[in-house]
């Protein structure tokens, strides 16, 4: 009992030490982020095609404020594509400018405290996983005593993950409104995490009308409502619970065996239909002389489906609908909308249902290879997100081709884009291979995790198995 | 190619532990190049090196790409009117010189609008050599900068265009003859005199089809300045009112008249009297960072000048290079083979004599030499920001500047010879795309194409990644095997730690890199020398701090038990990472940057028990990575090719000549100083680490 108050008081003492660690790290990042936005004027970080895409150019939003003040309708040119909320609400900013150039100081400063933010609710998110993981191998008895000091604080690391990754970093200072859709993504994963039915149904609405890829997230949400955190496949209490007889363990492993709890299920989607009729209203107030909420969903989310603008992007479509035929070019998009959700959700969440956060980084990483319009912000989304499962993915495979691979990918864009752009020896199939090459490489990363979180669990009932038999 | 090795090897490194069933061939493949990684990272890299020597070899001849070009397929249509027409400017640019009658690009200006071409002047600023780190990063119009301008020193250029009467005034060429206006030699009238005789010729003409521009580039602060400053204003206006309008008579306000896309550029320079008594025609092709103009260009020149004008056409070559007897050996080992080759099969011709691969091989050192060092070699590199392909044809005449007859014949030949080309470029209906960009010449009608050259890169990085994988292969299990419990917790993040200090390393040589720009921003007048020392001071400064600095430090990885194997494998695949993204900015730095940098990573290895096991074989192996080490080290390097050259530095004159160096670098935004800064610097520290490391 001593010895373990004693480790009680350790442990606090380097949970602190933790806490106190992580704020600094973050408010270095904070002010790096400063230091880089004080001088941008050489580097031009936001005509990137990396970083900013139709949907998420500050400059078009500028672009479509700008309509939208002199009464016209914000889609009109085809130069913006965003929301018409997030035109209210980061519009203003634009304007604020001395002589005539627009100031990007308080829009920069909004990213970066939608950053902060997104760390933080990371790292709270990565606080409940951890407690769940903890919690879930002392059920199956794998973690003897309190000596679990091999458990990685994942919370802490996931949101430094995404403060210092250097794609979030150049999101943030390249004027895209990427932050802001993570930011949307995060709190959706947040509210449910810590069940905040109304808070997890906002992130969604918020996210999906952003940038609508994030609509998959429902699956996972659900389940997370449904079934709880993350955990060890179910099978696996059962046998805990079939060898030990006693009262204490008994009434644990009765909680682990949860139903799907329609209830909050229920409270969930009464909320997103709440959510999104209060989103959907206030779009066609805003949107009500400019043909309203049909124009809106012509122009954001027709425009994401139908893949209207083929300017290059680190994507693997817009070169693939510049080539193809005017006549097949409908039966291609059906086939490429469709294959993500026939071959990748479903199978997905039928096979890792007891692990809803870990379905929820799958989602968001696929979305961002074969989104329409990716840019680095998704990355920087997903490959936090993937920092929460440090612990069960320790054994990934690959791990160090895969960074060498990211990395020399990403430094390979910007040279290809000037090898076609502005020296001309190049031409746009070396930007693409880049650009595919890139894919491969996620497809590789999160396949890789897939199958290591399959061989954790593997690992998991082998281990319990063994202990069964003892 | 490297790729793919590395993804085979890739599909190795994770196959020990788990029970493998049956292996792809190509993973068995994989598995055995890594396996037997010492003897093939040998045997590749000897091929490297031999597929560099062989490239003269493999060298083509040039042909004309572009059907459109058709050089030589009009009759000239110059005549000696027109030549007169130059000897009589050269006459009164004389005369206008001897009286001090006022400014000649007044004349010139008289004369082109004689000639009905519309004139203007433009004034420019000539501008210091600054080092802006991020320059290196942006594209080409995004540096004006707006300062004051004083009155007392700026240059004119003169401008005439010639509207063609088949166009639409939406193309244009234009032609350079960089020309200093205060004491311009005669020579340097010869070239005004052949440009105004094409020039005579071509406001009468009817086949024109795209306006000419001639330009009159104010020499006095190089060549390269004026051309750049006209570039600038030609495509990227500014709207300001400079305050340089008010500085002088001349009234430049306001006409600054456009001709369209440029298509070409031919600069055109006479220099100096040749050795020989014909007339030498030299062609300079290099842009900043290894750009190349289209082949066709250059083949369109060489073919004319060779064929039609009876020119001695020459590019550059490393003359030094001629005379050495190892290369003579090697030419004549390669004849010989071709010989016995040919005996063999009468079909294989592939030998060529040892004298042609000798002149070969020293243009093609040359050409890389200058691609690597990503300086333009002359005025027509200002055009290449633009995407336009420029040459500059530099003529030595066979005669003095005195001799009237052979000056009128001159005129003659070379407006013929520019009238050729500027036809054939006319001919064209889209801009240059047929041919190659990326190419090394051998001589003015031979070339290796990328697809070549590639090959003798890619095999002595080859190796790279097969050391890597094996080395992290090993590392990981003598990890494992050295401790049991915390490593087994994280079987595939052991490269974590290393990774680190990699990145620390780079980190710092990025820091390295941008150092310049504070140094120079230190007040008061200083000698390079002392520049040199303060940077020198503060990088050493700084490495101190890195190396203290718990955690970063690649000293201190016994504490983290980090084991050296990890260590080289990580850095040999950031050394890979950056030399193949340099082949593609600039192919010759990675090719000499690869054939310092394989050898050294290669070789690394700690010298501490080679030391212990009193071995000759690890001792041997030590002394030469000490010996790689030093040579690696970028002043020591800049000072053995500078003493091969045949100036010997020693001592602090050569911190003097090597910061020297390093400003023309980043003046012309050379990509070569930032590989240097990033790529090779901490490549090369990293190396040190592994050498001293207390394994």
């Amino acid at each position: 009992m001593k010895e373990k108050k004693k480790d009680d008081g350790e442990m606090a003492e380097e949970l602190e030490k933790n806490s106190y660690r992580f704020w600094i790290w973050s408010i270095a990042s904070m002010i790096f982020r400063f230091c880089i936005i004080l001088f941008p004027e050489n580097i031009n970080l936001s005509s990137r095609p990396e970083l900013s895409t139709p949907l998420t150019s500050l400059c078009r939003l500028a672009e479509g404020y700008w309509l939208k003040q002199a009464s016209m309708s914000p889609y009109s040119g085809s130069m913006y594509h965003g929301s018409p909320l997030l035109l209210s609400l980061l519009g203003p900013l634009t304007v604020h400018g001395i002589e005539g150039q627009w100031n990007h100081h308080l829009c920069s400063l909004v990213f970066v405290v939608s950053d902060i933010l997104s760390a933080v609710l990371l790292r709270a998110t990565g606080q409940q996983l951890e407690k769940a993981y903890r919690l879930n191998l002392r059920r199956l008895g794998l973690l003897k005593a309190s000596r679990d000091r091999g458990i990685l604080p994942c919370g802490d690391i996931a949101a430094l993950v995404y403060l210092w990754n250097p794609f979030t970093i150049l999101s943030c200072v390249g004027l895209s409104t990427s932050p802001i859709e993570n930011l949307a993504v995060i709190v959706s994963l947040y509210g449910a995490v810590t069940r905040r039915v109304p808070l997890a149904a906002f992130g969604l609405i918020m996210a999906t009308h952003l940038s609508l890829y994030p609509a998959t997230l429902v699956i996972p949400l659900i389940f997370l409502l449904g079934y709880g955190l993350d955990a060890p496949p179910r099978k696996l209490f059962l046998q805990t619970r079939d060898r030990e007889g006693e009262p204490g363990q008994d009434k644990l492993t009765r909680t682990t065996q949860l139903p799907f709890l329609w209830k909050t299920v229920l409270h969930f989607v009464f909320w997103v239909l709440v959510w999104s009729i209060y989103v959907l209203v206030l779009c066609s107030l805003s949107l009500k002389q400019y043909g309203g909420l049909e124009e809106m969903f012509k122009r954001t989310y027709g425009f994401i489906l139908n893949i209207e603008d083929l300017s290059p992007n680190i994507g693997v479509f817009w070169y693939f609908f510049a080539e193809a035929f005017d006549f097949s070019r409908n039966y291609f998009l059906i086939v490429f909308q469709i294959y993500m959700f026939l071959s990748i959700l479903l199978p997905l969440a039928r096979r890792l249902k007891h692990r809803p956060c870990f379905i929820a980084f799958v989602y968001l990483a696929f979305s961002s290879i074969l989104k329409s319009y990716p840019s680095v912000g998704d990355a920087a989304l997903y490959l936090s997100l993937w920092a929460l499962f440090v612990n069960e993915l320790t054994d990934m495979k690959h791990s160090f081709f895969i960074f060498c691979g990211y990395i020399g990918f990403s430094l390979l864009s910007p040279v290809m884009h000037n090898l076609w752009i502005w020296r001309g020896t190049g031409n746009a199939n070396f930007y693409y291979a880049n650009a595919m090459g890139y894919a491969c490489f996620q497809f590789m990363f999160v396949e890789e995790s897939v199958s290591a979180m399959l061989n954790h669990d593997q690992a998991l009932k082998k281990a319990t198995a063994e202990m069964t038999k003892n | 190619m490297a790729a793919d090795n590395r993804y085979e090897e890739e599909e190795v490194r994770t196959d020990d532990g788990s029970p493998i069933t049956k292996p792809r061939p190509i993973v068995r493949l994989g598995i055995f190049l890594v396996a037997h990684s010492p003897v093939f990272s040998v045997v590749f890299s000897a091929a490297g090196v031999l597929a560099l020597l062989l490239l003269p070899l493999l060298a083509k001849n040039t042909y004309i790409s572009e059907n459109a070009l058709m050089p030589g397929s009009a009759r000239s249509m110059l005549s000696n009117r027109d030549a007169s027409d130059g000897s009589k400017l050269v006459k009164d640019i004389k005369n206008f010189r001897l009286n001090h009658e006022g400014q000649v690009q007044r004349l010139i200006g008289k004369y082109m609008s004689e000639m009905v071409a519309e004139v203007y002047y433009q004034k420019f600023q000539p501008e210091g050599n600054q080092f802006h780190p991020l320059h290196f990063f942006s594209g080409p119009a995004s540096y004006t900068l707006l300062r004051n301008v004083s009155c007392a020193s700026y240059g004119v250029n003169v401008v005439g265009i010639i509207r063609a009467p088949r166009g639409d005034g939406k193309e244009s060429i234009v032609l350079v003859t960089p020309y200093d206006f205060i004491n311009g030699g005669d020579y340097e009238d010869l070239s005004l005199g052949v440009v105004s005789s094409l020039f005579s010729l071509l406001s009468r003409v009817t086949w024109l089809s795209k306006d000419i521009i001639w330009l009159v580039a104010d020499s006095r602060y190089g060549d390269y300045r004026p051309v750049a400053a006209w570039l600038a204003e030609y495509h990227t206006p500014s709207f300001k009112v400079s305050d340089q309008l008010k500085c002088d008579e001349l009234n430049t306000a306001d006409n600054f008249r456009r001709a369209g896309t440029v298509a070409a550029a031919l600069v055109l320079k006479v220099d100096g009297r040749s050795e020989r008594f014909e007339d030498i025609l030299s062609i300079y092709a290099d842009a900043s960072n290894g750009q190349m103009p289209n082949l066709d260009l250059i083949n369109v020149v060489n073919y004319l000048a060779v064929h039609r004008q009876g020119f001695h056409v020459k590019v550059e070559k490393v003359v030094s290079l001629l005379s050495s007897s190892w290369l003579k050996i090697v030419g004549e080992i390669f004849e010989a083979v071709g010989k016995v080759a040919h005996t063999l099969n009468p079909d294989w011709k592939f030998g060529i004599p040892a004298a042609e691969y000798i002149e070969g091989s020293a243009t093609l050192a040359s050409s890389l030499y200058s691609q690597a060092f990503g300086i333009p070699t002359g005025p027509h590199g200002a055009f290449r920001d633009y995407q336009v392909d420029a040459i500059t044809l530099k003529i030595s005449p066979g005669f003095p500047p005195d001799s009237k007859a052979r000056q009128h014949d001159f005129f003659l030949r070379g407006s013929q010879l520019l009238e050729g080309t500027i036809r054939s470029v006319n001919n064209l209906l889209e801009k240059f795309h047929q041919s190659f960009f990326l190419y090394l010449l051998t001589s003015p009608s031979k070339f290796i194409s990328v697809g070549v050259y590639m090959i003798a890169f890619a095999l002595l990085v080859a190796s790279l990644p097969m050391v890597a994988a094996s080395l992290y292969v090993d590392g990981c299990k003598a990890l494992t095997k050295s401790t049991h419990n915390s490593a087994e917790n994280f079987k595939s993040w052991k490269w974590l730690d290393a990774a680190k200090q990699v990145f620390a390393l780079h980190l710092l040589g990025f820091i390295v890199t941008l150092l310049p720009y504070f140094i120079c921003q230190v007040p008061g007048q200083h000698s390079p020398r002392n520049r040199s020392i303060m940077w020198g001071t503060t990088s050493s400064l700084l490495l101190v701090t890195f190396v203290t600095i718990p955690g970063c430090s690649p000293f201190s990885s016994r504490l983290h038990g980090t084991n050296w194997a990890i260590l080289k494998s990580v850095t040999i695949s950031a050394a890979f990472i950056g030399l193949c993204l340099m082949s593609i900015i600039n192919f010759a730095t990675a090719e000499i940057g690869a054939l310092l940098l394989v050898p050294t990573c290669l070789l690394a290895q700690p010298i501490k028990p080679a030391l212990r096991s009193r071995r000759v074989k690890s001792l041997l192996g030590a002394f030469c990575s000490m010996v790689l080490v030093t040579i690696g080290f970028p002043v020591i390097f800049f000072a053995i090719t500078k003493g091969l050259v045949g100036e010997g530095l020693v001592g602090l004159s050569l911190g003097g000549e090597f910061w020297t160096w390093l400003e023309s670098l980043w003046a012309w935004k050379s990509a070569t100083y930032l590989y240097i800064g990033m790529v090779h610097l901490p490549c090369w520290l990293l190396c040190v680490c592994i050498l001293f490391h207390p394994s």
